[in-house]
């Protein structure tokens, strides 16, 4: 049995519910799909149990009622195990920094440029997104256009 | 004002309270060590994502490239990868070995430009002006392979768009052996050197713990012993067909930084000489179709900074549905507060440096607040390097002492 | 120094002082520029010095395409500078946004935000297009335009 699929059995013996949701892509890569109730319980088994020290980054993705999000898990030796959760747009997700401390910033990420709500991170500055960017406007939604100046527009040019 | 109180002031002018100006760094200050800094990041933010979305992906390849100047060959490769796999495809050999080879030579240059800059960010500036004279044969390389100093344009989906001539293989054995010779010399100096030793050893403590905890790639938590290099462990284009050691030192510190991208710069030698020698025949791409099916992938490359993470998921059309970049500056930032904890304000340029960040330093405005005064003073970059230096200065530490021999012209 | 000094070194053309700024670029340009006055180019065998801080510059040579995060501070750093005083755009973004024109994040180019007096373009901009642009720069100042 390759890596990958030793960490998809590990995973499937220890959460029934997984059945038929944790795919192995190729080696190295596994994919998971849990809903948002029992994430916490899949990602700390992953974390804890089975030494994913790596979190690479969170992709946050627009699902149109839902927003996704791919929490991207690595650890020694390289296998990477990734997270598929995803929550109804408005609805708050737990944050992952007492885990990952360095994680925050991914989760800022998440706050900015889709407006996801994480509960619990620690107080710091807003990142991507400049502090005067318009409050509600979440550039990485799908129906999010820029207005005015920045889109491409040229200004009158200076003398 | 007694001299732990003193800070260098910028001239740049008034202050304007109404107009607000965030700080890239906060520093708190007890005496003349740091004892709190927070961190301000994205100014280089630009929008590339959604930028991504709305352009096709032979459009992507140009953008993506230009995430960052330096290794922009690691995230236009990282990238194509992702949708390659999406794809199907497979490579031709001669493809991953024409990519592993820009990537290689693209890691000499940017650990020689890191060089550079750290001899400017503690006054060794005779050290820029000579490792940046011995990059430029690799920049002139980089220019015969791929018709550009920098964004190479050399990937495309599918393979690579130049192909290496025969003309061209003595010219890149040339330049690795002198460049090697180099950097023997480079790394006797900083084993020999006491200068560098009293600027470098001890200062941006991190350890292994803390680098893992706080997420450090790269040579940045290869310093502090955290063994982890994608080229090994995830293995991508022609690294499963080249062998070389992954450099590793428990220092901890800023000199460990140095210390390891020395050594990898000696390894990215030996790989350059495997690829040359066992360059395989065939075409250098495969056709790609402009529509890439529906699906995802994530793509690891170790870029000259650490891990770069691409997430590419397609929708049928020529345009992606998603991408996701993650850039190893960004990991590395979050342990840059752990190595200042402490230290001193004089180390804050280097210790920054040492990460090798990927975003333009000399811009960067620090306000630091000192306990006793409570009051905060605004510094410009250059300003606070040139405190850096005048106060290690006065406590023995002067490069301009310190004479650099020069090798043959490039 | 004062303006009469100032006027007079001006005049003379001969050791323009510069101010590099990154408005948001992805740093190809700026190690260009940087590169530009080593040795292998030598931009200071025209006068031209790299100095830290707006007071005592002649020339700001920006790269990027100015990310609305970073403006404030360029319009700043612009006003600061004594006259007489000219902008250089360097490289493509920082001359119409190059690349990442459209953007939601980026202006497009310096001149979006302060007058320039020159563009040098390419991407990234090549030492010796920089250099190129420089002394043409300086000749124009000479002429008196």
């Amino acid at each position: 049995m390759s890596e990958a699929e030793t960490v998809q059995a590990e995973l499937l013996a220890k959460f029934g519910f997984l059945a038929g949701a944790v795919k192995v892509q190729r080696a190295k890569r596994v994919w998971v799909e849990v809903n948002r109730e029992r994430f916490a319980q899949v990602f700390d088994f992953l974390v804890k149990g089975l030494g994913f020290s790596n979190l690479c980054t969170i992709t946050g993705l627009d699902e149109g009622a839902d927003l996704g999000f791919i929490y991207h898990l690595a650890r020694d030796g390289g296998l990477m195990v990734n997270v598929k959760t995803c929550s109804p747009k408005g609805e708050c997700i737990q944050t992952i920094t007492p885990y990952f401390p360095g994680g925050g910033i991914y989760e800022r990420e998440l706050e900015d440029l889709f407006g996801a709500k994480v509960e619990g991170l620690p107080a710091g500055s807003r990142y991507p997104l400049p502090d005067d960017w318009p409050e509600g406007e979440h550039p990485l939604l799908k129906d999010w256009k820029p207005k005015g100046t920045g889109s491409g527009e040229k200004g009158a040019k200076h003398d | 004002m007694t001299e732990k109180e003193r800070i260098v002031r910028v001239p740049i002018g008034p202050q304007h309270p109404a107009l607000k100006e965030p700080e890239s760094f906060m520093v708190d200050l007890r005496g003349e060590k740091i004892s709190a800094v927070s961190l301000r990041l994205g100014y280089n933010h630009r929008g590339i994502e959604k930028g991504c979305e709305e352009r096709t992906y032979v459009q992507d390849v140009y953008l993506v490239e230009r995430v960052c100047g330096i290794c922009s060959h690691s995230h236009s490769t990282a990238f194509v990868q992702a949708v390659e796999e999406i794809a199907g495809l497979e490579l031709p050999k001669r493809a991953k070995y024409i990519r592993t080879l820009i990537a290689e030579l693209e890691r000499i240059h940017s650990h020689l430009l890191w060089l550079g800059v750290a001899g400017h960010e503690i006054g060794f500036d005779t050290l820029l002006m000579y490792t940046w004279r011995d990059r430029e044969a690799v920049m002139d390389l980089l220019a015969a392979l791929t018709g550009n100093r920098v964004n190479y344009g050399l990937n495309t989906v599918g393979g690579v768009r130049r192909d290496v001539s025969p003309e061209q293989i003595p010219e890149i054995l040339r330049v690795v052996d002198l460049l090697e010779e180099r950097t023997k010399y480079y790394i006797d100096l900083a084993l020999t050197e006491e200068t560098l030793a009293k600027r470098l050893v001890g200062v941006g403590k991190l350890s292994k713990e803390d680098a893992v905890t706080l997420g450090a790639v790269g040579p940045t938590a290869r310093a502090s012993g955290v063994d982890r290099d994608t080229r090994r462990d995830d293995p991508y284009a022609a690294y499963d067909e080249v062998s070389f050691q992954v450099v590793t030192d428990d220092r901890c510190d800023v000199f460990g930084r140095a210390v390891v991208r020395l050594g990898e710069l000696m390894q990215s030698y030996s790989i350059v000489r495997q690829l040359v020698k066992n360059l395989p025949e065939g075409p250098v791409a495969v056709k790609a179709p402009l529509k890439i099916p529906a699906g995802e992938a994530v793509s690891r490359y170790e870029a000259p900074r650490g891990e770069d993470v691409h997430f590419v998921r397609a929708n049928g059309t020529d345009k992606p549905e998603r991408v996701k970049i993650r850039a190893p500056t960004l990991a590395n930032t979050q342990s840059v507060a752990k190595m200042l904890e402490d230290g001193y304000l004089a180390d804050l340029p280097i210790v920054v440096a040492a990460i090798d960040p990927c975003f333009s330093c000399t811009d960067r405005t620090i306000t630091v607040r000192g306990e006793t005064s409570g009051e905060a003073r605004t510094l410009d970059w250059e300003e606070l390097v040139r405190f850096g230096v005048d106060w290690h200065r006065r406590r023995g530490v002067d490069f301009s002492k310190v004479a650099i021999r020069g090798g043959a012209r490039a | 120094m004062n303006l009469g000094h100032r006027i007079v070194r001006w005049g003379q053309k001969k050791s323009p002082w510069i101010l590099h700024f990154n408005t948001g670029a992805c740093n190809a340009c700026d190690i260009e520029i940087i590169a530009a006055l080593t040795p292998r180019f030598d931009l200071e065998r025209f006068g031209v010095l790299l100095k830290g801080t707006p007071r005592h510059c002649d020339v700001l040579a920006c790269s990027g395409p100015v990310t609305k995060q970073i403006r404030p501070r360029l319009v700043r750093i612009y006003e600061q500078i004594p006259e007489p005083k000219a902008v250089v755009a360097v490289g493509s973004c920082a001359t119409s946004g190059g690349v990442f024109g459209g953007l939601y994040n980026v202006m497009g180019g310096i001149d979006q935000a302060i007058p320039v007096a020159a563009y040098i373009p390419g991407c990234p901009a090549s030492p010796q297009a920089i250099i190129d642009g420089f002394v043409k720069l300086l000749k124009t100042l000479e002429e008196g335009k």
